[in-house]
């Protein structure tokens, strides 16, 4: 089954910020797409993040041209070459942004977080490092595929924290895992089945922290594509705030139209 | 489903819902919802469905039980309504399941305090709740790795072998040349459900093609699998265990 795949995507610096820390890259042909919100004084957020996407797009770029480019870092069982591609890349991404905070003499605030879905096929892989989440919308089920590396994320999987005590903490915005803090990174990677009508979204907390899944999943539902998601999502999101930058990455699956004959068989097998 | 929101002052302390046995309040540990504090009676109140309804009955406490201000021995309930046992109150909450998909004027989420500059957990912070969390013996998130190989047992149904070892962080059950389950059948779904392994190496069921069912129960979104859940989807049954 070929899939079409129809990407939208916009970066935003809210209503409160004096810039933009978040950074995205799309790249269609390698059916990939990152995500990454920079933190530290001064500029050095911009830094962090510009420097996570970019290494993350030209690793898996170099893999693409050449396959036997060795893995940053342990391979992974039970997921594909594309998988721990990905992996890799996000781990490359620690080096570069750790090595860079070293050479600025930057105090260990220098860092980012990292989301990034790569499809192939039938599959998509999910990697992040950090607070920036990827969702999936399928049916009418919105799932958050990704677990915050956040201070009060781990506290509420121990059970000390209810998710309504997380949402008013004032620790919210702490994480335990990121890009560039330390010299190694430990990258969460997961495979996800994907079928058509899916709807993929990655966004940096500035999304989440205005509004709740209940909108986002129906701004997602109502949009009449990718794009016209994406800049809504971001509209509404300034409308109840906007007090982070805001960054949203929108993939959603269509499949191909298919021929008269085609449409009349696979309408035998749905009623079935 | 109806749950009751614990608060002191304006702190959350506790949620607890209201399935459909009761919920009984008070000081004593056996209570479903404990308020250790000497203005509550061991015995306090109950909350319980009756024909449809969610009521709270005052066990004769001593300081009584107050509904929106109002002294009662047994009254209705409805979402909304702040219930006082002692100092502490009670919110009566409807946690409701999205029916459809709210639109563009939904209720925002509570405002989040905006102090927020993203910053990373001080490392000996952290090591020192990490240290806490294994010393009271609670399960510590770096436990390692299972010795034990899950594995899907196929109770009852078609499929290409009677027993899968789940060794891939994505399994799937269907008709396609990526299924790991094979399904044999015309009308066979390509993809009928998925089997995620996640952090903590859990594992979850997720729909794709089909709804599946676990013990029984259609799953609302990917569920969590424990040793000997059957799950049910496209004509056949595979139970979940480990094996060595």
């Amino acid at each position: 089954m070929t899939m079409e795949m129809e990407f939208g995507a916009r970066s935003d610096i809210g209503c409160v910020r004096e810039n933009n820390e978040d950074s995205f890259r799309l790249v269609p042909e390698m059916q990939l797409c990152v995500l990454s919100d920079g933190m530290g004084g001064l500029a050095s957020g911009e830094i962090a993040s510009r420097l996570s996407v970019d290494t993350v797009v030209k690793h898996c770029g170099q893999a693409q041209a050449n396959p036997s480019l060795p893995l940053v870092g342990k391979s992974i069982d039970g997921v594909s070459e594309t998988s721990n591609r990905l992996a890799s890349a996000i781990r490359l991404a620690n080096q570069v942004v750790y090595g860079a905070a070293k050479e600025k003499g930057d105090d260990g605030r220098m860092g980012a977080t990292l989301a990034a879905a790569r499809i192939d096929g039938e599959r998509v892989t999910i990697a992040h490092v950090g607070d920036s989440r990827i969702y999936r919308l399928r049916s009418s089920e919105f799932e958050q595929l990704t677990r915050d590396h956040s201070f009060v994320a781990e506290q509420m999987q121990h059970g000390r924290m209810t998710a309504e005590e997380a949402s008013s903490s004032a620790l919210q915005s702490v994480l335990i895992r990121a890009i560039g803090i330390e010299p190694e990174v430990d990258v969460d990677v997961n495979e996800e089945l994907l079928m058509e009508g899916d709807t993929l979204l990655l966004c940096s907390d500035g999304l989440t922290r205005e509004l709740s899944d209940e909108q986002i999943a129906g701004v997602l539902d109502e949009s009449d594509d990718s794009q016209e998601a994406a800049d809504a999502l971001v509209d509404l999101a300034k409308r109840a705030g906007g007090g982070d930058n805001i960054t949203v990455i929108v993939v959603r699956l269509a499949p191909k139209p298919v021929g008269a004959l085609a449409r009349i068989g696979k309408w035998f097998r749905d009623s079935a | 489903m109806s749950k009751l929101v614990l608060k002191f002052e304006n702190s959350v302390l506790r949620e607890v819902p209201v399935g459909a046995s009761e919920v009984s309040i008070g000081r004593s540990p056996e209570n479903g919802l404990v308020i250790d504090n000497p203005a509550v009676s061991h015995y306090h109140a109950r909350v319980f469905h009756e024909e449809g309804r969610l009521m709270l009955e005052d066990f004769g406490s001593l300081n009584g039980t107050f509904v929106n201000g109002q002294r009662v021995k047994m009254v209705m309930l409805k979402p909304g309504d702040s219930v006082m046992v002692g100092k502490h109150t009670i919110v009566v909450t409807e946690s409701s399941e999205p029916k459809g998909l709210t639109t563009w004027s939904g209720d925002a989420r509570p405002a989040a305090p905006k102090i927020n500059e993203t910053v990373m957990l001080d490392t000996k912070a952290r090591r020192d709740f990490l240290e806490q969390v294994a010393a009271g013996g609670e399960s510590s998130q770096i436990a390692p790795a299972r010795v034990k190989v899950a594995t899907l047992v196929v109770r009852n149904g078609k499929t290409d072998r009677k027993e899968y070892a789940l060794t891939d962080k994505l399994t799937v059950v269907g008709k396609s040349a990526m299924a790991t389950v094979k399904l044999k059948g015309w009308f066979a779904p390509k993809a009928a459900a998925q089997i995620n392994r996640r952090e903590d190496n859990d594992y979850y069921v997720g729909a794709a093609d089909k709804v599946p069912s676990v013990n029984g129960q259609p799953i609302a979104h990917p569920t969590k699998l424990a040793s000997g859940d059957v799950i049910a989807v496209a004509g056949i049954e595979l139970e979940f265990v480990y094996r060595d």
